[in-house]
């Protein structure tokens, strides 16, 4: 199986300059289809369909992290509302402020033991499936791949369609 | 024996020696490249060309790489890795905010304080990398503006820095250079350090003091913090602060023992590294910061092939002839000299330049002494502690004057509230200022006036 075969049609797109709220509201009628429950990201393009970040999920969370506290172990520390009023503060940023790019792309004839190798080096569960003049034809999903190794783990028989 | 030695006579090496010196250190200054990179490349050009045999940069005294600097910082950077992640620095910074009852004036002031003494203890930039963090949640918790907070711990940090031998890496040099111990930093220094440190925090209440304010129940989010909860391994705390206690001891003993201030640091370090139970030193070793302490042996062979070939010795007598031999004039010029331009440049190199320049004029002045005879001369004791004195101290004038600096200005920037280098010149400048002003009345007073 390739890349093509595995990969999912996501029409919820996103924009640079998109408010995080088109996100919001987006992801949410993205993972009510069957295909995409699992998803986390949306992919962003430019005007000319190319793929140029990702959001996700943890791209919100890494957001209303303060940086100070990846150097020090203040978990202990936090207080309760804490996340609300960091959420405040985000709630006026645009799409290209927080997504991350640059964005991990294969061509649809590409194995899916290379869209594996690029998940657990770059620490990521999105990858953009591109055609050759790199415009975005589809997306890989960690959820995917899980159900591609399921279906060759159990012979068939853990097909979930 | 290089290939460059034979043919190149002293005119010509003392040109290309002092190219070398002017090219890295306006390289350095330019920011293009790293100034390790620089420095090393200058170091290396230094031997390739002759100027300095390997020998003499590798272990002369007088031109090689001083080790003495290398080893004490070395010693002090794996000390502060072990300590790092057992909590301490968290727990001493939340209960020094529980201690100022969540008032942001009295917070900024105990901060201050903290970072100054443990400052005058450990690295500048890791005292704040320690207790910034810290201040940057308290100030969440208050709903403060976090800029002023970063710029007073990294000029308190500056501040704290020049009391001690130890407390900052110009005096590190100027002490092995000048073979000055520990106590003897302690009793010059410290005295004027508190001083400058009492109108710092005096003056930080007129700026400050009625501007900020904090709602009762935000107060409450800091009282509620349990500093305890920091300590992540007592057992290692307690072991590392008895280290480090015995470590100080030595410290003060070290002139009475006779032993380098780097044998002391040595083993402490050992010592810590043995009782500490780690099974895998490796990552206290790659923590190390070796950019800044091989940055330190390229400018160490840099300098040596300058003093080698007499640029030193020509730019002393030059200095000498300006100030006409008048040593409380050029402890003074020395001073202010040496703060404006660590607020502009890095004080490493600068000190690294000055201090064989004041061993050269010492030698002219008194041609007839030799070792601590001539480097103690009592005349040029307040020399060193101007040097001193100006060389920490200046680093406040600029958001680039300090590392400490340095690494707030980064942290404001990621905090998404940056700071301008004009904003960061407004605090610091001033106060840099004041703390010269009041080194050069204490140098005056004690050291011309009362003579003690």
């Amino acid at each position: 199986m390739k890349a093509r075969d595995l990969m999912v049609q996501v029409d919820a797109l996103l924009k640079a300059d998109d408010e995080l709220k088109e996100y919001i509201e987006k992801i949410r009628i993205v993972r009510s289809k069957a295909e995409t429950q699992g998803a986390r990201a949306l992919p962003v393009l430019d005007a000319s369909g190319i793929p140029i970040g990702v959001l996700s999920m943890k791209d919100i969370l890494k957001a209303i992290y303060p940086p100070y506290m990846y150097s020090t172990d203040l978990s202990l520390f936090t207080w309760d509302g804490m996340l609300e009023s960091l959420a405040k503060n985000i709630s006026g940023k645009r799409v290209s402020e927080i997504m991350s790019s640059p964005v991990i792309t294969v061509k649809g004839d590409h194995s899916l033991m290379e869209c594996v190798d690029h998940m657990l080096k770059h620490g990521i569960s999105t990858i953009a499936v591109v055609d050759p003049t790199g415009r975005l034809t589809g997306m890989i999903y960690e959820c995917q791949l899980f159900f591609a190794i399921a279906e060759a783990l159990t012979g068939g028989k853990g097909n979930r369609k | 024996m290089s290939f460059a030695t034979a043919s190149m006579n002293p005119q010509a090496a003392f040109w290309t020696a002092t190219a070398i010196f002017i090219l890295a250190y306006a390289l350095i200054i330019s920011e293009k490249i790293h100034k390790t990179i620089i420095a090393l490349t200058g170091a290396a050009l230094m031997i390739v060309l002759g100027i300095v045999t390997q020998e003499e940069a590798f272990s002369s005294v007088e031109l090689g790489v001083d080790w003495n600097v290398i080893f004490l910082l070395f010693s002090m950077m794996v000390i502060i890795n072990i300590m790092r992640p057992t909590g301490i620095f968290e727990y001493i910074a939340i209960r020094s905010a529980k201690f100022a009852k969540g008032r942001p004036f009295m917070i900024m002031a105990v901060f201050s304080v903290v970072t100054a003494v443990l400052s005058a203890f450990l690295d500048n930039v890791t005292t704040v990398l320690l207790i910034a963090p810290v201040t940057l949640l308290i100030c969440q918790a208050l709903e403060l503006d976090v800029v002023p907070f970063l710029i007073t711990e990294a000029l308190a940090s500056n501040i704290g820095g020049t009391a001690t031998l130890i407390g900052d890496p110009p005096n590190i040099m100027i002490a092995s250079r000048a073979q000055l111990d520990f106590m003897a930093f302690i009793y010059n220094l410290a005295p004027v350090v508190i001083i400058i440190l009492a109108a710092y925090v005096i003056t930080l209440r007129f700026i400050f003091g009625s501007r900020m304010t904090v709602k009762k129940e935000l107060r409450r989010r800091v009282m509620a913090m349990d500093e305890k909860e920091a300590i992540k391994d007592p057992v290692l705390i307690r072991k590392a602060l008895i280290v480090l206690g015995l470590t100080m001891t030595g410290f003060v003993l070290h002139g009475m023992l006779h032993m380098e201030p780097a044998t002391i640091a040595l083993a402490g370090a050992a010592t810590l590294l043995l009782v500490s139970r780690i099974k895998e030193p490796h990552h206290i070793f790659s923590e190390v910061e070796w950019t800044s302490l091989f940055f330190f042996v390229g400018l160490f062979i840099i300098i040596g092939g300058v003093v080698k070939v007499g640029l030193i010795t020509w730019m002393s007598v030059k200095v000498l002839e300006i100030t006409q031999g008048n040593l409380f004039a050029t402890s003074m010029v020395v001073m202010w000299f040496s703060a404006f331009a660590s607020a502009f440049i890095d004080n490493i190199p600068y000190v690294a330049t000055m201090n064989p320049l004041i061993i050269d004029m010492a030698k002219q002045l008194w041609p007839s002494l030799q070792g601590t005879a001539l480097l103690h001369h009592p005349d040029l004791m307040p020399l060193w502690w101007s040097l001193a004195l100006g060389a920490c101290l200046g680093g406040n004038g600029t958001a680039i004057g300090a590392s400490a600096n340095v690494i707030v200005v980064g942290m404001a920037e990621k905090m998404g509230s940056p700071i301008s280098f004009k904003r960061f010149m407004l605090y610091g400048m001033p106060l840099m200022i004041e703390s010269v002003i009041i080194s050069m009345i204490y140098v005056w007073l004690r050291y011309y006036v009362l003579n003690i």
